[in-house]
């Protein structure tokens, strides 16, 4: 695959416009490649789709794939998976943080019923929390595209987090297979952090209703995910009917996310704002600004994408 | 007359809102290019050059840019091998001047192919295109032998043509804007579009136009 040389778009041309400020790094030439970057090999073009400075990890990379007694051609994480890979099992670490965000979202929940039921308000706490629950599927979206299309396993706090996700694009049905806590940890431990001191310092039962359905919506949404990866017959059937209903997130929605050209319906809660940030091209919009402002190109800009694209010599399991 | 097509695809909440740019019918083309800033379609022009007497030695006037009816003005940039072309080369036929944000993004990208899948019918209409930004000659080598370009593609480098014509930014600033130009046999203006997000419309609006020239 070619490495197409790309020249940014001049910004001291554009006079009119509001300065940005613009780190120096970001005027380097950025070009797509087709290495992966899910290899262990350091990569061959420092520059390729980094928008940060490398810094060693702080996070350790969950293995996707490598197991102690994996096969001699194993040392690289392009290996094909295999069909039960201890490292989709839950540890206690990940039920720990598992249940400390649950801990914290179910806090800020019954701060803001019992708020509610001192004020003797409902509609207020109940409105914010089914606007929490349509903002997170805006906040699922955002966050997915970012770490789709920008940033690599070097990147500092969410390298391990795009790691994985490339690694999702590429295996696909490992979501189903991964246990509970093992899929939701990470979020978990993001929501913990974010939700803990709204709990202690907030008292208001709307703003509580607010954090507590959002925060909770978005833990739970690498389950919501990763049924929306299930099939229907191995499915429980009340998640079948929340996902016809369009409360989750429905198979066929995201399945169009694992097409080409790898650029629409990121969002994974409900998917309800999927349609309307497709139709009007706003990660789109997104990622051109990004690239005349700070000169990186997003992964689905790159043809073709064999980081995404799904391996389809390894036969998934039947479900 | 100008006749400015506005976007037909916009982010209701992203975008600004879309006014209609007023054309102005005598435009101060012979104020010399300095400084320039655009402010809802009219382009503030800061010049010492002015043929009017004045006492103070800058003054700012207002000039509008091209618009339809108008003669553009004349450029000579480089095309994709590195020749110097001119404007003036294309006098005595319809020329399409398009100007894109970048080489190798996914509108661009889309928009320079519809315009290859569709040069026969422009040739047939006996235009040329043409398509200019910002990006330098290996860049648009590069673009045109990937996508196997049959037509000019020009570097402006410095974005001076984009500004000298007028062309707008969108989202504020952020993006230059995809807008596109036909132009008749005299060199007059016959069309202008603009659509950032649509890009494969501007090949069937300028075709639309072009067949009724």
């Amino acid at each position: 695959m070619a490495i197409l040389p790309h020249h940014k778009y001049p910004l001291r041309s554009l006079e009119h416009v509001p300065t940005c400020h613009h780190p120096s790094w970001s005027r380097a030439r950025v070009t797509c490649s087709a290495t992966t970057t899910t290899s262990t090999k350091p990569m061959s073009n420092p520059d390729q789709l980094i928008i940060e400075p490398r810094l060693d990890r702080l996070v350790t990379t969950p293995s996707l794939l490598v197991t102690p007694t994996s096969s001699p051609s194993t040392s690289s994480r392009n290996t094909s998976p295999l069909l039960n890979d201890p490292n989709w099992l839950s540890t206690w670490s990940h039920r720990a943080w598992v249940a400390t965000g649950c801990t914290t979202v179910l806090i800020s929940l019954a701060k803001s019923m019992v708020a509610a039921a001192n004020s003797h308000i409902w509609l207020e706490p109940m409105l914010a929390g089914y606007i929490g629950y349509i903002l997170s599927d805006l906040g699922s979206g955002v966050y997915h595209w970012g770490i789709d299309n920008y940033g690599d396993a070097s990147t500092p706090i969410f390298g391990s987090q795009i790691e994985a996700f490339q690694g999702h694009h590429k295996w696909p049905w490992i979501i189903t297979r991964r246990q509970f806590a093992n899929n939701l940890h990470a979020l978990a431990r993001a929501i913990t952090f974010v939700v803990l001191p709204i709990d202690i310092l907030c008292d208001d039962p709307t703003l509580q209703g607010f954090v507590g359905v959002c925060s909770g919506c978005i833990m739970f949404s690498q389950q919501f995910h990763a049924w929306a990866h299930g099939t229907k017959s191995k499915l429980p059937p009340p998640v079948v009917a929340l996902q016809e209903a369009g409360v989750l997130v429905s198979r066929m929605q995201h399945s169009a996310h694992h097409r080409q050209p790898y650029n629409n319906n990121y969002c994974i809660v409900s998917g309800i704002w999927n349609e309307f940030l497709d139709k009007q091209k706003v990660f789109e919009a997104l990622e051109m600004v990004l690239f005349f402002k700070l000169g990186v190109r997003p992964r689905s800009w790159c043809e073709p994408i064999s980081d995404w694209t799904e391996e389809t010599e390894t036969p998934s399991p039947v479900h | 007359m100008a006749t400015l097509t506005l976007p037909k695809h916009s982010l209701p909440s992203l975008l600004p809102s879309q006014t209609p740019r007023t054309p102005f019918s005598q435009s101060l083309s012979f104020v010399s290019k300095s400084s320039q800033s655009q402010f809802f379609g009219l382009t503030f022009s800061f010049s010492s050059n002015l043929p009017i007497p004045s006492s103070t030695p800058a003054k700012t006037s207002i000039v509008a840019k091209v618009n339809k009816g108008q003669v553009p003005p004349s450029f000579t940039l480089k095309d994709q091998d590195g020749k110097t072309v001119s404007l003036s080369k294309f006098k005595g036929k319809p020329v399409v001047v398009y100007f894109y944000p970048a080489d190798e993004t996914p509108g661009c990208t889309k928009q320079a192919c519809a315009f290859r899948d569709s040069y026969e019918k422009f040739k047939k209409a006996g235009a040329e295109v043409v398509g200019i930004s910002g990006d330098d000659t290996s860049s648009h080598k590069a673009f045109a032998k990937k996508y196997k370009l049959p037509y000019t593609l020009l570097s402006d480098e410095g974005n001076k043509v984009r500004k000298e014509w007028g062309v707008p930014s969108d989202l504020f600033g952020t993006l230059p804007g995809r807008q596109t130009y036909v132009l008749d046999k005299k060199g007059e203006v016959q069309l202008v579009y603009n659509n950032q997000f649509q890009p494969e419309k501007h090949i069937d609006e300028t075709l639309k136009l072009l067949q009724s020239l």
